[in-house]
């Protein structure tokens, strides 16, 4: 947990009959970090050939992408989790994967051109009742017919025995067919039919015996009833297309397993053969490499020698004998161990950068450092129990949200609790007093009524308290990075670099320095605590760029000593002085923010009950107060957790944490997608 | 009076933010290699399109989604007018009218295809934007209307009544619609140029070049379509040139008109002006009408260029918002023709060139 985990280097030949129990072997286990033999052993460069993948991997991605997109069709994700499991993994046979892919596809556009078709028919009735609505009265509009353009209004009468046959035939078309009354063996009708379709509409007037006739008496509310007439049409047209796009989605839901399966086998052909690409091959043998966590090299050796059946030449080495051996330095991937419930602090880690193998793992610091951070920023314990409440309801909603969602609503419960901690230390509960302080009551200090017996008496003391937290981060940001040091042996940077010995020296010396011309009225302390303090450290900084150079350390090792070296070695050692005394200073005064953004949120609380008060009415004071609660938390809270991270970002960070590692990523059954 | 910061910070932050959601290249791509509309579609469900996506599946019609595109468009700029105040909302209100009038123009040629040409146009009617976008179009009336004499009448209570009544004779004696839709294009930009007038300084400033570059497009478009599609006098050619253009004025497109060589003529010009742009301005390509098209090309390139300019430069000024439009349509523009083309079943080199 204190360091990144210790790694072993594996170097494994197989017999090449074994090459497919071996993969799979290595897949389940899933816990090496394959590294290209070739990058490694540069003596097996010119020795070995790489291994081709027998498939395409990109055309396996493609295909993995068309299934989760029929799926997300259905609303269901590939659940990777659930389906990868490798002894079901087969051969696949891409082209038919394609082709079964290419009929489903054209299924669904089947019934999609069948949807185009309804719709056209319902954009048509919607025209004519569009046209209907809009041109007021039917009865007037029959004399004046050019005004339905597109359409053909008429009245007329057909034998009473053929209706249900006509009203049949003309429900085929876009129309409208409403039958006022029958008499003397006739039926009267009203028919509405759109102008395109008037060659079938009068071959079909014709087959009925239709004779035009005047039935102006009946026409009494006959927009109604067209209108209501075409509403039903519109109803089952629309029920039509409902079915079909039911119709669209049962046909993938019925594939749906078969999808999931198909997926599941692609995604583990796609691993499979990502483990072969790292694979290097002579004649008979089939060789590769990677870097396992120390911990689990048993397990892996035993699984090989499974798959081999002991016909297997495995050897390990660690990072110091490899680099001895290559004679170059090698890149070792970095995997951090932590406890699960400092997962949130991990991850802002990473989101950062990857520390350096064999270094400190910051993650627990982080955790520490970036809570205490966000309480002094945010010291309220009722606003703090909203934040957990926040955080607590996410990570139970969002279980099945990827991992940084879950880790975000956890890092937000976790800074309501620091909040609620220093809300009980600053007695503050949504921004009133309901218990006395722990320590001392911030609002007091800020509004400037503070108890004779408080700690704390103005501004200024929360501000020292800050800046004193600020140096102690530092001052743990300087010894975490010794002891980076120590175990990288690197000696010169440990005593002659700005966050190595010497420059906690001349920090120290110059807080101290500080703190003496603050407190004894401007005046510096005495010449030989001076030269001890700052100037003996200072000419000792000019050290370093000599040794670095005598010790072949700098960048150019093959540099000669000339006049120029010492105008270099004066150079060097200035801008050192300058960024010691320029960096320490801003990074300390840098934490002052934090006294800001809790000063600030106090003001803010107060704010909101002045204007409560102001408003003097029973209902608007709690809404004001509601509102400004409301406010403070989602925009100090943001601000807060916001800076925390710059913090340890920038200040923490910058002293010990070397972000060129990189990340240790196996190749396994959960590796997450590309 | 509002400074710049104050008239521009919440807007420049909220399309920086729209601006970051627009399509990459990459995703375009994978839309073009999709193996059909219907997959083709899937994958725009995550996106600003996902209407579309909803339309289709709802549907199975991409025209009604093409609609619904049209309405988020006008939607967006009603999103943004709300926003600002004063002189750019009246600028923005102005770029608007664009959509009006192309609806106009879309209502117009049906109304001609039904009257004139005696065709059937019920279908397509379906798919016309009948919500008022600035002034009420009276869709119903103008697609029914009986003759052209009818339609000033029924546009009475806005600005293209008077423009159609001067353009009606020409309407008649031409049979055709070019003449109005040539004035109701240059009535736009009149307008939206007044408008421009109206900024400060350096809003026009840089509205102006936009502006300019789009009318240089417009015109090289009508230059390529009166080569090689229309016999035009040279008179008349100049007639429908629109003013104000940014690298290519009235006389130069006369000369590149009259030229044989028009595309080179027109090269020529946009070098001299753009040069630091002069890798790009290869024009190469034995036919003129090719030539030309790749001229069209290149000011896109030049508007994609002046588009990037404004983006990355002071955020605060007009050219956010121009920037948005331009980019926002160039998205719909390609999006829809990768699902035609989809529809069509067109191959992906194909659409790919055509893009």
């Amino acid at each position: 947990m204190m360091f990144t985990t210790k790694m072993k280097y594996l170097t494994a030949v197989v017999l090449d009959k074994d090459v497919e129990a071996v993969t799979k072997e290595l897949l389940a286990d899933g816990v090496l970090h394959f590294v290209n033999i070739a990058e490694v052993s540069s003596g097996l460069k010119n020795k070995v050939q790489s291994v081709t993948p027998q498939i395409s991997l990109t055309r396996i991605a493609e295909l993995k992408k068309r299934i989760e997109s029929f799926l997300n069709m259905i609303g269901i994700l590939p659940e990777k989790e659930k389906a990868l499991d490798i002894t079901q993994l087969t051969p696949v046979d891409l082209e038919q994967s394609e082709k079964e892919l290419d009929k489903l596809s054209e299924s669904v556009q089947g019934i999609r051109d069948r949807q185009k078709n309804i719709q056209q028919e319902i954009l048509k009735l919607e025209d004519i009742k569009r046209q209907i609505e809009l041109f007021g009265d039917i009865r007037s509009s029959l004399k004046e017919r050019s005004h339905f353009s597109f359409l053909n209004v008429q009245t007329g009468i057909i034998p009473e025995n053929r209706f249900e046959d006509f009203n049949t035939e003309f429900k085929t078309l876009p129309s409208v067919v409403l039958n006022f009354h029958t008499e003397s063996e006739q039926s009267s009708i009203l028919l509405i039919t759109m102008k395109r379709d008037d060659n079938r509409v009068n071959a079909l007037l014709l087959k009925y015996g239709w004779v035009d006739a005047e039935i102006d008496q009946e026409m009494d509310g006959i927009k109604e009833n067209v209108v209501s007439d075409l509403d039903n049409k519109l109803k089952i047209y629309n029920k039509e297309q409902q079915d079909l796009h039911d119709e669209s989605f049962s046909v993938i839901k019925e594939k749906g397993d078969t999808l999931q399966r198909l997926w599941a086998n692609l995604r583990m052909n796609e691993l499979y053969y990502k483990i072969q690409s790292y694979f290097s091959k002579t004649s008979r043998t089939v060789i590769f490499s990677g870097w396992v966590p120390a911990g689990k090299a048993d397990s892996l050796e035993k699984g090989i020698d499974k798959a081999t059946k002991g016909l297997c030449y495995m050897e390990w080495s660690n990072p110091e004998k490899l680099e001895r051996e290559e004679k170059t330095k090698v890149k070792v991937p970095v995997q951090l161990k932590n406890p699960k419930f400092l997962a949130p602090f991990q991850m802002l880690v990473k989101n950062y950068a990857i520390p350096e193998y064999g270094t400190i793992d910051p993650t627990p610091f982080v955790a520490v450092a970036y809570l205490i951070m966000f309480g002094l920023m945010f010291g309220d314990a009722g606003h703090g129990l909203v934040l957990l409440c926040i955080g607590f309801l996410g990570m139970f909603f969002d279980k099945k949200a990827s991992g940084n969602i879950f880790n975000l609503f956890k890092l937000i419960s976790y800074c309501g609790v620091s909040a609620i901690c220093a809300g009980v230390l600053f007695g503050s509960y949504f921004g009133m007093e309901w218990f006395p302080p722990l320590w001392f009551d911030y609002h007091a200090v800020v509004l400037g009524h503070v108890p004779g017996d408080s700690i704390i008496h103005d501004i200024y003391g929360i501000l020292q308290i800050t800046l004193y937290f600020g140096i102690g981060v530092i001052f743990a940001g300087l010894i975490l990075n010794w002891i980076n040091l120590v175990r990288q042996k690197r000696w010169l940077r440990l005593f002659l670099d700005k966050t190595g010995l010497l420059g906690a020296w001349v920090y120290g010396g110059g807080i101290y320095i500080g703190y003496y011309f603050m407190t004894q009225n401007g005046k510096l302390p005495d010449d030989t605590t001076l030269l001890l303090l700052a100037f003996i450290p200072m000419l000792l900084f000019l050290l370093k760029p000599v040794l670095s150079f005598f010790t072949k350390k700098t960048d150019n090792h093959h540099a000669r000593f000339t006049i120029f070296t010492l105008i270099d070695f004066f150079m060097e050692w200035i801008v050192e002085l300058l960024e010691v005394f320029g960096g320490y200073l801003a990074n300390t005064l840098s934490f002052m923010r934090v006294a800001g953004l809790g000063i600030a949120h106090t003001s803010l609380m107060v704010a909101f009950f002045k204007i409560a008060d102001m408003t003097n009415s029973p209902i608007f004071a709690p809404m004001v107060l509601i509102f400004g609660n409301i406010l403070v938390i989602a925009l100090e809270g943001l601000s807060a957790g916001i800076q925390s991270l710059r913090l340890n970002y920038y200040e923490f960070f910058s002293k010990y944490f070397s972000g060129t590692g990189e990340a240790y990523t196996p190749v396994s059954l959960s590796t997450s997608q590309d | 009076m509002a400074g710049p910061l104050e008239k521009y910070a919440f807007i420049a932050a909220k399309l920086r933010t729209k601006l970051s959601k627009i399509l990459s290249a990459d995703f375009l791509a994978r839309l073009i290699s999709s193996h059909s509309l219907v997959e083709a579609i899937q994958l725009l469900r995550d996106t600003d399109f996902s209407q579309v996506d909803v339309i289709y599946e709802k549907t199975g019609d991409l025209k009604m989604g093409e609609l619904e595109l049209f309405k988020q468009e006008i939607k967006l700029f009603e999103e943004v007018i709300r926003y600002v105040s004063g002189d750019v909302a009246d600028f923005c209100r102005a770029l608007l009218m664009r959509y009006e009038i192309d609806n106009l123009k879309n209502i117009l040629r049906l109304w001609f295809d039904r009257v004139v040409r005696k065709r059937e146009i019920e279908e397509a009617s379906s798919y016309i934007y009948r919500e008022k976008i600035i002034r009420d179009l009276h869709v119903e009336q103008l697609l029914n209307a009986e003759n052209i004499e009818n339609i000033p009448e029924i546009l009475s209570d806005s600005p293209y009544g008077l423009l159609i009544l001067e353009n009606s004779e020409q309407i008649k004696l031409k049979n055709s619609l070019f003449s109005l839709e040539i004035a109701l294009d240059k009535y736009y930009y009149k307008q939206l140029l007044l408008q421009v007038s109206m900024l400060s300084t350096r809003d026009a400033e840089i509205a102006n070049r936009l502006i300019g570059v789009e009318i240089d497009m417009h015109n090289i478009n009508w230059i390529v379509r009166f080569k090689t599609l229309y016999d035009l006098s040279l008179e008349d050619t100049l007639s429908y040139i629109i003013p104000f253009g940014h690298s290519l004025n009235q006389q130069m497109l006369g000369a590149a008109f009259q030229s044989e060589g028009t595309a080179d003529i027109i090269s020529d010009f946009i070098k001299k002006k753009y040069a630091n742009l002069s890798p790009l301005i290869k024009i190469q390509g034995s036919e003129t009408h090719s030539r030309l098209v790749l001229v069209e090309r290149l000011l896109e390139e030049i508007m994609r260029y002046e588009v990037k300019r404004v983006l990355m430069g002071n955020p605060f000024t007009i050219g956010i918002i121009l920037a948005y439009f331009v980019l926002k349509k160039w998205e719909i523009k390609k999006v829809m023709t990768i699902l035609n083309a989809k529809l069509y079943g067109i191959e992906a080199e194909r659409i790919r060139d055509s893009l």
